[in-house]
């Protein structure tokens, strides 16, 4: 698959959350659609993001770099005393995503959630 | 449908667009032109597919469309471009595949009905000749300026394997008591790939480092040069101004896991700040080993885990204690410890060797790794080959799509009893 679906939803937490749902393998040819589509969702006045990796089967280190971008451009990457962002949360990743994941550690710097409801209120 | 672009005129005024029939007179065009048919084409539907046989050749006479083989896009056409032709004049497969970019209208011409035509002119044949060569001349000129292109893109390829091997360590320290050997194997596209192994100036510890920058290309390159270096200057260096160092001796207070965090900490959170926007990383295992007492004092920031083959037996995987690298200013990593006593040898690598890839794209895997050899009689010279050997039997004729980097050291001391 060279194109990612994306659904947008519009939630209400503590906070008003964005649930981007993201279909495709994120990979080299497909990381820029990610980050242009949450730049969007940013642009538009988002400031709490849970990225649905529910429909993604694989994701390589462009995705990664991908999310990094996007936790960037939340303003969060420099938020002092905090490991975890506090803005942009992940839910549902499959198991191989799940894997490179924690191969890489990514599970240190956000929180992932498989439950909706749960990932919505720990805003 | 505008009626108009259907019209007699409209027809004529496509073909006359195209080069190798603008050889033509008027009346062929015509005769042409009223044999012709109108195809509506949606977005997104495939016109011809490669390897079919075809018997149609088509003009744009509006809209665009992709010719490619797969996923790889030979070339985008529109209004007035022709496609098709070839293997109506060589009566060949179809050579590539071609679908519509956008709504598209087409006029289309069938084999025997062009050949008609062309019959109605003794001279028309001659036209269709010279307009195919003429063509055939522009393949060329084009075959040409991507060959340029291409060599362009070698030499970016053959710069960024020269930084990269410009950065990896020209010989291992000799060391009492302890073999070490390395292994890289560049993959035909640069890769990040780095490993460094030297001895620290504060304390009696050896640095045995091995990453994997993020992507690929000149960009990776760069960035492995700036995480090496960043990680082995503030290793040897970061701590000569401290408190901890006495300036007279050079000894040091300081503990290997203080070299350790500082290093990645400093290394981090200035690739982190400075680099942000890049959002380029690296996984990385950084140990430092007292090689008197045998003890490893580590930090594994997202990378493959090494694995420890221990005299008896058993084996040992040195886990992740922190993410990777180079993205959170905040990132932390713990420092554990481990032993290796006489008759150990600790293994670490890249992913080129887990990721390895046969034909039916299966990985190599960590199993297959710990299936391969039977290190206790085996110098780590001889423990890399043998792994080495292992993936190029299981990849096969498959293609080797990433750097292969490996470390081995292996205790011939009599360090603590386990």
């Amino acid at each position: 698959m060279t194109t990612l679906n994306f659904m947008v939803g519009q939630e209400q937490g503590n906070v008003p959350v964005t649930v981007l749902r993201v279909e495709g393998d994120i990979d080299a040819a497909t990381h820029k659609s990610l980050h242009d589509k949450a730049a969007e969702i940013i642009e538009a006045g988002s400031t709490h993001i849970l990225l649905d990796l529910g429909g993604v089967n694989y994701m390589g280190s462009a995705g990664f770099r991908a999310i990094h971008a996007i936790s960037n451009m939340l303003n969060d990457g420099d938020t002092p005393g905090t490991m975890k962002s506090a803005h942009l949360k992940l839910l549902s990743p499959t198991d191989a995503v799940a894997r490179v994941i924690k191969t890489l550690g990514f599970d240190v710097y956000l929180d992932i959630y498989q439950d909706r409801g749960e990932a919505i209120n720990s805003f | 449908m505008d009626n108009s672009l259907r019209s007699t005129e409209t027809r004529i005024e496509t073909l006359r667009k195209c080069e190798f029939l603008q050889g033509l007179k008027g009346s062929v065009l015509s005769d042409l032109a009223a044999k012709a048919e109108t195809l509506s084409v949606d977005r997104g539907k495939k016109i011809i597919t490669r390897g079919e046989d075809g018997s149609n050749m088509y003009f744009i006479i509006s809209g665009s469309a992709r010719v490619h083989h797969g996923e790889v896009i030979l070339a985008n056409i529109g209004t007035g471009d022709v496609f098709g032709e070839m293997a109506v004049l060589d009566s060949e497969k179809r050579s590539a595949s071609v679908t519509a970019e956008s709504n598209t209208l087409l006029l289309v011409i069938e084999r025997d009905m062009f050949y008609e035509s062309l019959s109605t002119d003794p001279n028309a044949f001659k036209a269709v000749i010279h307009g195919v060569l003429q063509r055939g001349r522009e393949i060329i000129r084009e075959v040409k300026t991507r060959s340029t292109k291409l060599m362009a893109y070698e030499k970016e390829m053959e710069i960024g394997r020269q930084i990269q091997a410009g950065f990896l360590p020209n010989s291992l320290p000799a060391l009492e008591n302890w073999e070490l050997a390395s292994s890289f194997v560049a993959a035909r596209e640069v890769a990040g790939d780095f490993y460094d192994v030297f001895k620290l100036n504060t304390l009696p510890h050896l640095a045995i480092v091995i990453g994997d920058v993020c992507d690929k290309g000149v960009g990776a390159a760069l960035f492995m040069t700036l995480f090496r270096s960043l990680i082995r200057a503030s290793s040897l260096y970061g701590n000569v101004c401290s408190s901890l160092v006495d300036a007279e001796s050079g000894s040091a207070s300081i503990t290997a896991g203080e070299v350790l965090q500082n290093s990645l900490l400093t290394t981090n959170r200035y690739i982190a700040t400075t680099h942000a926007g890049s959002s380029m990383f690296a996984s990385v295992f950084f140990g430092l080993l007292d090689t008197d007492s045998g003890e490893l004092h580590y930090v594994n920031a997202g990378h493959e885990s090494p694995i420890i083959f221990r005299q008896n037996g058993e084996t040992e995987v040195l886990d992740i204690t922190g993410g990777v690298i180079g993205l959170f200013p905040a990132a932390q990593y713990a420092v554990e410890a481990v032993t290796l006593n006489k008759g150990d040898l600790i293994f670490a690598y890249t992913d080129g060797v887990n990721e390895a890839k046969n034909p039916q794209g299966e990985q190599f895997g960590e199993s297959r790794i710990m299936e391969t050899t039977d290190p206790q009689d085996t110098s780590p010279d001889k423990f890399l080959s043998m792994i080495l050997d292992a993936i190029y039997e299981f990849r096969g004729v498959a293609e080797q799509s990433d750097d292969i980097t490996m470390l081995a050291l292996k205790s011939q001391s009599k360090t603590s009893t386990a």
